[in-house]
């Protein structure tokens, strides 16, 4: 669906007034402070009150005018499921790695990105996953001695 | 002759086989990084830093150093061949880049850019040479107000360069600031919004931040739809520019060379807006300014002169005041740091080995460019070949070792991944990365000198004005803000802006 850039505008300042209130708040809990003494929350404080006028500002300013036309957030049709599959891949990652280890989750991150999400065929796939799962052992634990968990397995 | 004595001691650090070795592995990452779209010479810094840990200070900034002007090398290879800039600073190459490799003029494209880089590369580092020392002598001066003032001017000045608008980019810098105060208080050693993490008490990682913010972000832009690339050119040859190729690129490199040095040393995307603005010198000098566009090799070589040469300017503020001028420098300072080098305008007496090693490796740099880059093309065109299906996953494969092997810590790569997400949405959001980046880096140094100064002041915040080389630098980023709103400087600002459109530092 086509937006305005004042529609992005008015989002964007939404979400900077709750960050800037945000700090404003949590500044308090810290010791602002005095003026002679600057604490610790100081300089918190008055940023998080400085972006919070300039989202309101921000937020007039984008109102009852309708900017120019934006394409859609996702150019494609496809394109959401290709970014929440690649974000999702990422998290995974992390969470499986120190169980699986490097060289066993690298092979399965490279194998599933490479397959889904612009796919290429099964004899691709695990030739780029194979190869990049070995490269990447050998580069990061055997040469450049990067302290990589090994996983259950070993390796 | 302390001039020479200095280029002496230089050349010393650099001669060792060692330092030579990491000159050539930086300066060829650079050159991969610069050719592979997507991934730019911050990402490319940041991922290698973990693994110049165990290196002396002086080879880890020589081989990162490399990296950067490296990158600006290989960017103008994919513009010329391929049409697509793999750095925004080599955006402009395209124009007349291209229609020249369609002419079957790429390998005098190619040679020209790789000269014409060499050349000003020289020019900015005999600058540097020049410049750095006197103005870290003046610099001596300063005390936290004139700092503070300065690293304000810093961000203004990088605001009033984004392209779009000052409001967000100001939004962006003051949000950087603010995720610049998670961590450990330096001064109460209060903990502020750590949430018990150790890895948040350090402050929040910049390599994260930036790895997440220019790789994973970039990446994720890029898997919304296949891009589909063409590469003309199957071979290239007559890599030597022939003699009137010469007679036509001298003077746009010389003027190239030393317009990118000045506009490097200012903060924001210098090599960017030192390639456009020598475009538009050439073209305006030109006898022929209808011709650009189609083919002339000026159009090549000022563009591509000023953007290697805007790399070196870009150094001053760091070996002078200590104050990062874009997001590549601002990994540079994070490196110094962990080295336990601490910049500002003692640096150059501190660590004359480190100043002058690293001026000397640039001219070295330049060299092994210069013999790589030639030689080396028809592998930088297969390179280019691999489909990018297959080379997104380890590109944030990259990413991901990239940043865990810094502290071995799962948070940090969270954070990596949650800064791809507000990076990726941001851009959507038409904010702008820099002003973050960049207040994230000073906000810390900004904080206390802000604190320092109200204290010697004893609150009084006209400490900023009274002080007159603060108030010189308050002054200008006071006009630089309002400057916008005088008519006639705001169209003009609007159209550099135009020129700059979409550019990532």
């Amino acid at each position: 669906m086509e937006r305005t850039q004042s529609q992005y505008d008015r989002v964007a300042a939404i979400f900077f007034l709750i960050v800037g209130a945000f700090f404003a708040l949590y500044a308090r809990a810290v010791e602002i402070g005095t003026w002679n003494e600057p604490g610790p929350g100081f300089l918190p404080f008055y940023a998080g009150i400085i972006i919070s006028i300039m989202a309101f500002a921000l937020f007039v300013k984008s109102r009852g005018k309708k900017g120019p036309v934006r394409p859609s957030f996702f150019p494609e049709a496809g394109s959401w499921k290709r970014v929440l599959a690649t974000f999702t891949a990422l998290i995974v990652y992390n969470f499986i790695f120190d169980y699986l280890g490097f060289a066993l989750t690298t092979f399965l991150f490279v194998g599933v990105l490479v397959k889904f999400i612009f796919p290429q065929s099964w004899a691709k796939t695990l030739i780029v996953a194979v190869s990049a799962a070995i490269i990447a052992r050998l580069l990061f634990i055997n040469f450049l001695e990067t302290q990589l968990p090994k996983g259950f397995l070993g390796f | 002759m302390d001039l020479l004595n200095h280029i002496l001691l230089g050349a010393q650090v650099l001669f060792t086989p060692g330092n030579i070795f990491f000159c050539f592995i930086g300066v060829l990452m650079g050159t991969l990084v610069g050719v592979l779209p997507g991934l730019g010479p911050t990402a490319a810094i940041a991922l290698l830093l973990p693994n110049t840990f165990h290196v002396s200070p002086v080879t880890a900034i020589i081989m990162l150093a490399g990296i950067y002007y490296g990158a600006m090398y290989g960017g103008s290879t994919t513009s010329i061949l391929v049409n697509i800039p793999g750095e925004a600073a080599s955006v402009i190459t395209c124009l007349d880049g291209y229609q020249m490799a369609l002419k079957g003029r790429a390998g005098a494209a190619l040679g020209i850019a790789a000269f014409g880089s060499f050349i000003a590369g020289t020019i900015s580092v005999i600058g540097l040479m020049l410049v750095a020392p006197p103005l870290a002598k003046f610099a001596l001066a300063f005390g936290p107000p004139e700092y503070f003032s300065l690293m304000l001017m810093g961000i203004v000045i990088l605001i009033y360069l984004a392209s779009g608008s000052i409001l967000k980019a100001l939004m962006m810098a003051v949000f950087g600031l603010l995720i610049g105060t998670i961590g450990m208080d330096s001064i109460s050693a209060t903990q502020r919004l750590t949430f018990g993490l150790l890895e948040l008490s350090d402050g929040v990682g910049l390599i994260p931040a930036i790895m997440g913010l220019f790789g994973v972000a970039e990446v994720i832009a890029n898997v919304e739809q296949e891009i589909k690339r063409e590469i003309i050119a199957t071979k290239v040859k007559n890599l030597l520019p022939n003699l009137q190729d010469w007679k036509d690129s001298f003077w746009p490199m010389i003027r190239g060379g030393i317009l990118g040095f000045f506009i490097g040393i200012l903060p924001g995307p210098a090599p960017v807006i030192s390639a456009f603005s020598s475009y538009a010198i050439e073209k305006k000098l030109s006898k022929h300014p209808e011709k650009f566009g189609t083919g002339m090799i000026q159009g090549v070589a000022g563009p591509e002169s000023a953007n290697n040469a805007a790399t070196g300017g870009a150094f001053i503020p760091l070996f002078t005041l200590g104050i990062p001028a874009n997001s590549v420098i601002a990994i540079l300072l994070g490196a110094f740091m962990i080295h336990g080098i601490q910049p500002g305008p003692m640096l150059i007496d501190k660590y004359p080995d480190l100043f002058w090693g690293t001026i000397m490796s640039m001219y070295l740099g330049n060299v092994m460019l210069l013999v790589l880059n030639l030689p080396l093309i028809g592998l930088w065109v297969k390179v280019l070949k691999v489909p990018y299906p297959i080379l997104f996953p380890l590109i944030l494969l990259f990413c991901l070792v990239g940043v865990f092997s810094l502290n071995y810590s799962k948070v940090e790569v969270a954070l990596m991944i949650g800064f791809g997400v507000f990076g990726y949405l941001a851009r959507k959001f038409q904010f702008e990365m820099a002003p973050l980046v960049l207040a994230l880096v000073i906000g810390p140094m900004m904080e206390n000198n802000l604190r320092l100064s109200l204290v010697i002041s004893q609150g009084s915040p006209w400490i900023f004005i009274e002080k007159p080389i603060s108030a010189a630098f308050i002054l200008v980023s006071l006009a630089l803000l309002i400057s916008p709103f005088i008519p006639w400087i705001g169209k003009r600002r609007r159209k550099l802006q135009e020129k700059v459109e979409g550019e990532q530092i």
